[in-house]
């Protein structure tokens, strides 16, 4: 077991020098000039090329990663005179258009998206495996049409009107909730649920709507596999049947899946986050995305491929403790 | 200047009293000042209020790079004071400069190229340390280091003063503070002398009004030993009634009032709030529901961004808001620029202003509240300057689109000019714009136009507080601008857009035979010291850009604003077309 595990950790971080290297690649090949996009209306090609010797654009490909990968272990400094700016360890870069280093954009907009992300996550597993489980079990019943609707509806509406109508009812119409204005846990734990509440109800409705038709799915296969009949025949009670048996073999690739959802969700909720005004790393992106402002980019993409690459890796060793198989392979 | 979408400046009162001549036509809105709200009616000390706006951020908080007419008049009315200031009121009261920091207006020699202006005594920072003349100089002295302003506010400082040119960035032989030997400080610092309370400037150029000129937070104070060069655009020292608690790009900025301020030093601020909170990032059809509904903190707001165009009728057609509307000229031009060096050709130029729909582009503004089609860059209120000029021939006055001669002009560059005749109805031209939800309406409608004509589009958004640093670096066939006068006189307008080296002129023009002749006469009307005589050649220049299509004028526009029903002194400051931030207090 721990040669599995040393040998899917490694592969992991084999991936991220790989995806580090491609993402810095793809950034640095745009046609976009990012020194270009430091300077300001009335900016002259002087200034340009001055900025994106500060910057370090002007070098080859190579020492520009180079510098990135020194930056991250050791920091760095943009600029050579007294009006440099010095970011330490771990250096993701340094926006210009927000006058500050990346990875401090970074820490403060995590705590954002995993506040979304998480308390959707519960949400969206619960109600999804609660309704997916009911649907099942009263198959051809309300409680089975009402899940199916509810499915429908979940994955027909994007986020974003779901996000603006709830904004509408809740907020503008009825004055139920204040328009959500993040704040962290520790600040204010009241506001910071009443922020989250609306976009943790949208994004739970979206992703909900998946787990209950798979939910639904796997326990009516489980159901019809010949260890559920026996277990039937032996007469094993109804609840113990279904929870310890069909619902633990339904519900394994339902982890898989829900792991890789949640470490995608961690990355940044773009649409969620912009419709609710909450700052976090999906909010950061698409803004990047809309100026151009690659060190921004390059930095949120690294920080969504490393959440996925972990629960990846995460989920494989799960695996290996769950299915031997898998060990063996 | 600059401005996103409801930004302006008009600098006189000479502007302003033709202002109230108004449109007068009938084809726009009544003008409305905002009732109730405008006035200090039952306003009490105290209180936050709330500034919604769908930007993700200030454009720029550092003084010597901003450069949006709403967001000059907000920060100099709350944390950057300068040695003059636009004076705080409504209408045309509002339009004249007063001392600020300032004991007067200046003093100047025989040939206005020197300029003495006395400090106040009681200035002080928000530590309590008192603002010195050096301040003032060190302020002015970042504007030309361009590795870290990076021309992003007015470059008055660059032109003006006496300093001799060099190899710098900006082609002074000044590089800034960060930069420069001793000798070269030494060319500032003469240009820029300090004695005691007294700040002297030596111009190369005679301003005659360069009172207004220092009335820029780009002429601001800034002590060195806060100074931390880019990310002073993160937390910039207040010298004024408000300071800055927090500034987060994307969630919002906190303004606290300044314990340190000294109101007896400051006869222009008199503020009521004790807390301005900029909510950023909003998106524009929840800020106007918001403030439709005018609910709990929301009746404590007022808009950065303007009304969005499906709602003005019915903002406007609700007497029950009239106490918290404004509508009114606010003394800017709308127009797009074409890249003279990719589009070189002024029949395909023509075409495009011939086919253009300007009326659906009006419509879809919002209608007549939008404002009039203009017929300069220079705005009717700047009336001394201000013709309406001979436009193209065949283009319709009702703002609808002539195909036929869009066409015949079109033809005609398939043998004149079959390179870009080729490019323009063949992989098309790429359209630059700000990513608004207006701009997204509005290129749909110069898709369709276009398309009508033979024209194809290329539709590219840009986020919009970058815009202009974008197009500065990569720039389009066709490009959507605006301006405004930073004071009132033509020569803030079109050297600056037109002109060579104008600090706003990205029509690269510069490659257009006339463009030699132009540049010329432009040299010649800033130098004419006879105001008649200059006037008649910024028309005549006028006339020319628009004989030779470098750039279609647009609008002269209006904007529409709804305030929350708390707001109190909540008038739209003529000189930035926005309200005057730090003097809004709260009823109730």
């Amino acid at each position: 077991m721990f040669f599995f595990v040393a040998r899917r950790s490694f592969f992991a971080v084999i991936l991220l020098f790989v995806v580090s290297i491609f993402t810095f690649w793809i950034f640095s090949a745009l046609p976009a000039d990012p020194a270009a996009l430091t300077c300001g209306k009335n900016c002259r090609p002087e200034v340009i090329e001055a900025n994106r010797a500060r910057l370090g654009y002007d070098k080859p490909f190579i020492e520009q990663y180079g510098s990135y990968m020194k930056g991250i272990f050791a920091g760095r400094t943009y600029g050579e005179d007294e009006s440099g700016v010095h970011c330490s360890a771990p250096s993701l870069g340094y926006s210009y258009d927000r006058h500050e280093c990346v990875t401090s954009l970074v820490a403060k907009t995590l705590p954002v998206t995993a506040s979304i992300a998480i308390g959707a996550f519960v949400l969206w597993m619960f109600f999804g495996i609660a309704l997916g489980t009911m649907a099942a079990l009263r198959r051809g019943k309300w409680p089975d049409h009402f899940a199916t609707v509810f499915s429908v509806v979940g994955i027909s509406f994007p986020s974003f009107f779901l996000g603006l109508l709830s904004i509408l009812i809740f907020v503008i119409w009825t004055n139920i909730l204040p328009f959500p204005q993040y704040v962290g846990i520790t600040e204010n734990p009241f506001k910071w649920f009443t922020a989250l509440i609306l976009p943790w109800t949208v994004l739970a409705v979206l992703s909900a709507s998946t787990y209950i038709r798979m939910t639904r799915n796997g326990i009516l296969e489980v159901m019809n596999e010949e260890f559920v009949r026996l277990g039937i025949a032996k007469g094993l009670p109804r609840r113990t049947l279904i929870v310890k048996y069909v619902l633990r073999a339904a519900l394994t690739p339902i982890a898989t899946i829900a792991g890789i959802d949640l470490a995608f969700l961690l990355g940044g909720a773009l649409v969620t986050e912009s419709v609710f005004n909450l700052p976090g790393l999906g909010k950061l992106t698409l803004a990047a995305v809309i100026n151009s402002d690659l060190p921004i980019l390059v930095a949120t993409t690294l920080v969504a491929a490393v959440f996925i690459v972990v629960a990846n890796a995460v989920v494989d060793i799960m695996y290996g403790f769950l299915d031997p198989r898998v060990r063996s392979k | 200047m600059k401005r996103n979408r409801i930004i302006a400046a008009i600098a006189t009162a000479a502007i302003l009293i033709s202002a109230c001549g108004g449109s007068g036509n009938g084809t726009t809105s009544g003008e409305e000042s905002g009732g109730r709200s405008a006035t200090a009616d039952g306003i009490k000390d105290g209180g936050t209020l709330y500034v919604l706006t769908f930007q993700e951020g200030a454009s720029n908080l550092d003084p010597q790079r901003v450069y949006t007419g709403a967001e000059l008049g907000a920060y100099g009315s709350t944390y950057a004071r300068t040695l003059t200031s636009y004076v705080p009121a409504a209408g045309k009261d509002g339009a004249g400069v007063e001392p600020d920091m300032a004991t007067d207006l200046g003093t100047h020699s025989d040939d206005l190229k020197t300029w003495s202006f006395t400090l106040r005594d009681g200035v002080t920072w928000e530590d309590g340390t008192d603002v010195t003349c050096g301040d003032i100089a060190y302020g002015i002295s970042r504007t030309f280091a361009a590795e870290v302003t990076a021309g992003e506010g007015p470059m008055y400082a660059t032109t003006y003063l006496d300093i001799p040119e060099g190899d710098s960035d900006f082609g002074s032989a000044y590089p800034g503070p960060w930069l420069a030997t001793a000798d070269q400080q030494a060319l500032f610092d003469k240009a820029v002398a300090c004695d005691g309370k007294t700040i002297t400037f030596s111009l190369k150029v005679p301003v005659a009004d360069f009172a207004y000129t220092v009335s820029l937070l780009a002429f601001g104070p800034v002590p060195k030993a806060q100074d931390t060069a880019d990310q002073y655009a993160l937390k910039p020292f207040s010298n004024g009634p408000f300071k800055i608690e927090s500034y987060e790009p994307g969630k919002e900025m906190v303004m606290v009032r300044n314990e340190n301020w000294n109101p007896e030093s400051d006869p222009v601020r008199k503020p009521h709030v004790d807390k301005i909170i900029w909510q950023y990032g909003l998106d524009e059809a929840v800020i106007d529901e918001r403030m439709l509904a005018d609910s709990g903190d929301d009746k404590n707001a007022i808009v950065y961004g303007g009304i969005q165009a499906e709602n003005l009728q019915t903002v406007f057609g609700d007497d029950s808001l009239k106490d918290r509307r404004t509508d009114g000229f606010d003394g800017f031009v709308s127009y797009t620029m074409f890249n003279n060096e990719t589009v070189n050709c002024i029949e395909v130029r023509q075409a495009i202003w011939l086919g253009l729909d300007r009326e659906a582009l009006r419509t879809a503004a919002g209608g007549p509240f939008t404002g009039e089609f203009a017929k300069s860059f220079v705005a009717p209120l700047l009336a001394t300057d201000y013709a309406p000029a001979k436009l193209v021939d065949g283009l319709n006055e009702d703002g609808t689109p002539n195909l036929e001669a869009a066409k015949a002009a079109l033809e005609k560059a398939k043998t004149s000019c079959p390179d870009v005749y080729a490019k323009a109805t063949g992989d098309g031209l790429r359209f630059d714009h700000p990513d608004s939800d207006a701009w997204k309406k509005n290129i749909a409608i110069w898709i369709d136009s276009m398309k009508a004509v033979g024209v194809t589009i290329i539709d590219n958004p840009i986020e919009p507080s970058k815009y202009y640093a974008t197009i500065n670096g990569d720039r389009g066939d066709i490009m959507r601008s605006g301006w405004a006068a930073d004071w009132a006189n033509a020569s803030t307008v079109i050297p600056e857009l037109f002109g060579k080296g104008g600090g706003f002129n990205y029509t690269n023009n510069e490659s257009d035979p006339n463009f030699a002749a132009f540049d010329e006469k432009v040299q010649s009307a800033k130098a004419e010291t006879d105001r008649a005589k200059q006037a008649t050649l910024w028309k005549e220049l006028n006339q020319t850009i628009i004989d030779n299509v470098w750039a279609i004028p647009g609008s002269a526009t209006k904007s529409q604003n709804l305030v929350g029903s708390n707001v109190r002194l909540g008038y739209q400051w003529l000189p930035f077309g926005w309200y005057n931030l730090g003097a809004i207090g709260l009823a109730g």
